[in-house]
């Protein structure tokens, strides 16, 4: 699978290369043509759907329930209305800030990491044995929380790594792709989790399977009242996005792990160890989905429990959108967050299911994947000539 | 690779052998649970052969199962009343179309071949849960009826093995379809078209075959397979369940295992999937039977440990040499 590997750098080297204008352009477009066919999908679907007040009657088809400028603008009202709103949005800006950073170092080394999902559901489960663990053994204040909520964070960090480690060690020695490999160890994360949640370490209390509140001391402290986003938490991201900015363009690690993803042979040329590298950034990226699934217990749930939200398919939209650049993924995170905590609004006023975001998260992808798309909208519609930033990355 | 195919089923009967009774119910059993990953398997070596890396094919199956559990419903709901093979004709339909949109965004649109199969996925992945709810207000559907068995007139009778040629339609046509695609791909004039747009296009074009017509059949039938697979998962459950991963639950990315393993040869594809259906059953018997003592949930792992274990050994595939490359005509 060499050849795929070339190839998949060639591509890489477009997503990651192209013109940081035009890559500007290409990731607006795709959202603009996603959200539009979403429009398009809330429309018709409301012509399927039963309601009690109909929007609209079109003679033949029937009533309509859905108004997708409605729809939309409810999603703002519901991400950013209310205080309790915009703490909403914000943490799952935050969530999603971390899985997306996961999926960008990954695919920065020329790897799909698919695999953020199973990483941050073992990673949340570490932190959450470690707090609960740890929580009687200190104080109950602020100290407490500062040994705490670390500890918890290296705990997810520690075993989200060691599961993102696994495929890279599979992709660097034994050449098994890892969008496979990460696919298949999402399934099992899920079951191991869920059995040792169910059977072992879980609160046995409960007939859920779900572990026990994690202490107070655990707790990232909540900024806005009902609530429970937290601006260290936000803060952690922002700057965990800048230290990876400044490991990819100041270190010499940064650099070696950027070209081995894109260039394996020239690497190897220049002595840099291309397998080791791949089980860096596999390693680097699943510590990253730890330590989301981390904030997730300590910020989000306070527990572990079955479940756990898709942030990490999330984050391979969030990283997407942004040209896999760490930056880029501050405003990103922030429009998908608020599109997951609008979902939430639309679905309670209006009754629009809340997969749609998925939805369009897919066609966003679908669309950022195939940028001669819009060069050939841009061609027929007379903007743009040919662009030559791109020209040369074709022949893979 | 016939050999590696039979050795496989070999190691298939053995481990049910190991965790039960291999009688014919098993068996039969396991050939059910084959259908779905054997189809995506058959249908993804269609795409790749043709030089159309299909990832997607998970995404497919979901589509099929879907659609063939809507248009059940949808049936019910007019004069002409709910009918399997209706149903099970708009699901392939469904998924055909899917798989040509998947086509032009790939040869029209130049896309990345696997970055777009991922959002195949990812957009079935949401659209079903999301339309399940549009249609009947919540990610479940209600039961529906599925396809009743057929005996095959003679083989039925057989004594032991009897029960083994009592089933449903779908088995059916995997039981056929496996040899036919082996047939299609290596004895027909466009079973060469296939291999050589994905081996070496320019030669296929030099002897005046579009390329890209060649890629366009090669995906869209990976959708027709899928949406066989995926309705006859569905209507054998008789429901389409839209949770977490959906009632497809990775079968697609496994039928892709199953057609490395088989290194794209249709009936090495067929024995592997078979492993993998054999390997469901082992896991209900292992559930069944709790005296074992293995918890029932990290037993229905089984196969997704199996697929990772396979890809080690046989990370080096015979992948066709232009798959995922963008063909462009000279002239």
């Amino acid at each position: 699978m060499s050849g795929l590997r070339d190839r998949l750098a060639g591509t890489l080297d477009r997503l990651v290369d192209a013109s940081p204008l035009e890559r500007l352009l290409i990731s607006v477009a795709s959202l603009v043509f996603a959200l539009v066919l979403g429009a398009v999908l809330i429309f018709v679907s409301g012509f399927v759907a039963t309601c009690n007040s109909p929007v609209v009657f079109i003679p033949g088809v029937g009533y309509g329930c859905y108004n997708p400028i409605e729809v939309y603008s409810t999603m703002l009202q519901g991400a950013f209305g209310s205080p309790i709103s915009l703490g909403q949005t914000l943490q799952e800006t935050t969530l999603l800030l971390f899985t997306g950073l996961s999926v960008a170092v990954a695919f920065r080394a020329g790897l799909f990491n698919i695999g953020t999902q199973g990483q941050m559901v073992l990673g949340a489960l570490a932190t959450a044995v470690t707090v609960l663990w740890l929580g009687p053994f200190v104080p109950n204040n602020a100290i407490g929380t500062i040994v705490v909520i670390p500890a918890g964070i290296a705990a997810g960090a520690v075993v989200g790594g060691f599961w993102g480690m696994i495929p890279g060690v599979m992709k660097a020695y034994a050449d098994a792709h890892e969008v496979i490999t990460t696919i298949m160890l999402n399934f099992i994360a899920t079951a191991i989790a869920f059995y040792l949640v169910n059977n072992h370490v879980g609160d046995p209390s409960s007939d859920s399977v779900l572990t026990e509140t994690i202490p107070a001391v655990a707790q990232f402290p909540a900024a806005i009242d009902g609530s429970r986003f937290s601006f260290f938490a936000l803060g952690a991201g922002l700057l965990v996005a800048i230290g990876i900015t400044l490991l990819y363009t100041q270190t010499v690690i940064g650099y070696e792990l950027r070209t081995s993803g894109i260039q394996e042979t020239a690497a190897e040329y220049s002595g840099v160890n291309a397998e080791r590298n791949i089980v860096t950034s596999m390693t680097l990226s699943g510590a990253l989905g730890g330590v989301a699934g981390a904030m997730y217990v300590m910020m989000a749930q306070y527990r572990w429990q079955t479940g756990i939200p898709s942030l990490g398919f999330d984050g391979i939209a969030v990283s997407i959108l942004a040209g896999n650049n760490p930056i880029g993924i501050i405003p990103t995170s922030l429009l998908f967050g608020t599109l997951k905590s609008g979902s939430l609004a639309i679905n309670l006023s209006l009754g629009v299911p809340t997969e749609l975001v998925e939805v369009i998260q897919g066609l966003i992808i679908l669309f950022i994947a195939m940028p001669e798309f819009f060069r050939l909208i841009g061609k027929r519609s007379g903007f743009g000539s040919d662009t030559p930033a791109t020209s040369g990355g074709e022949q893979a | 690779m016939l050999y590696a195919g039979a050795g496989l089923a070999v190691v298939a009967v053995a481990c049910l052998w190991l965790f039960g009774p291999v009688d014919a119910s098993s068996i039969a059993m396991a050939l059910r649970f084959t259908v779905p990953i054997g189809f995506a398997a058959l249908g993804g070596i269609f795409s790749e052969k043709a030089g159309i890396i299909n990832i997607g094919l998970e995404g497919l199956l979901i589509i099929g199962a879907f659609s063939a559990v809507a248009s059940m419903y949808a049936l019910s709901l007019t004069p002409i009343g709910a009918n399997v093979w209706l149903a099970f004709g708009f699901a392939i339909v469904a998924s055909a179309v899917v798989a040509l949109l998947f086509a032009i965004a790939c040869i029209e649109f130049k896309a990345d071949q696997v970055i777009a199969g991922l959002a195949v996925w990812l957009i079935a992945l949401g659209f079903a849960p999301f339309a399940s709810t549009i249609v009947w207000g919540q990610v479940n559907s209600p039961s529906v009826d599925g396809f009743s068995k057929w005996a095959i007139p003679g083989l039925a009778d057989l004594p032991v093995f009897g029960d083994i040629f009592v089933m449903r339609p779908p088995v059916m046509l995997l039981i056929v379809a496996g040899p036919l695609t082996w047939y299609v791909l290596n004895r027909t004039r466009f079973g060469l078209w296939i291999e050589a747009s994905g081996e070496d296009p320019k030669a296929l074009d030099t002897a005046g075959v579009d390329v890209q017509l060649v890629r366009y059949v090669g995906t869209v039938l990976s959708g027709v397979y899928c949406g066989i697979g995926g309705a006859a998962l569905a209507l054998r459950v008789g429901q389409f369940t839209g949770g977490g991963e959906t009632m497809v639950n990775g079968r697609g990315f496994i039928g892709l295992t199953a057609y490395l393993i088989g290194n794209y040869n249709p009936i090495g594809a067929f024995f592997a999937s078979f492993l993998f259906g054999g390997l469901e059953v082992i896991q209900l018997s292992i559930q069944r039977t709790s005296d074992i003592g293995i918890p029932t949930r990290l037993v229905g792992v089984l196969p997704y440990v199996i697929v990772l274990v396979v890809l080690v050994f046989v990370g080096k595939t015979q992948m066709p040499s232009s798959a995922g490359d963008h063909y462009e005509s000279d002239d």
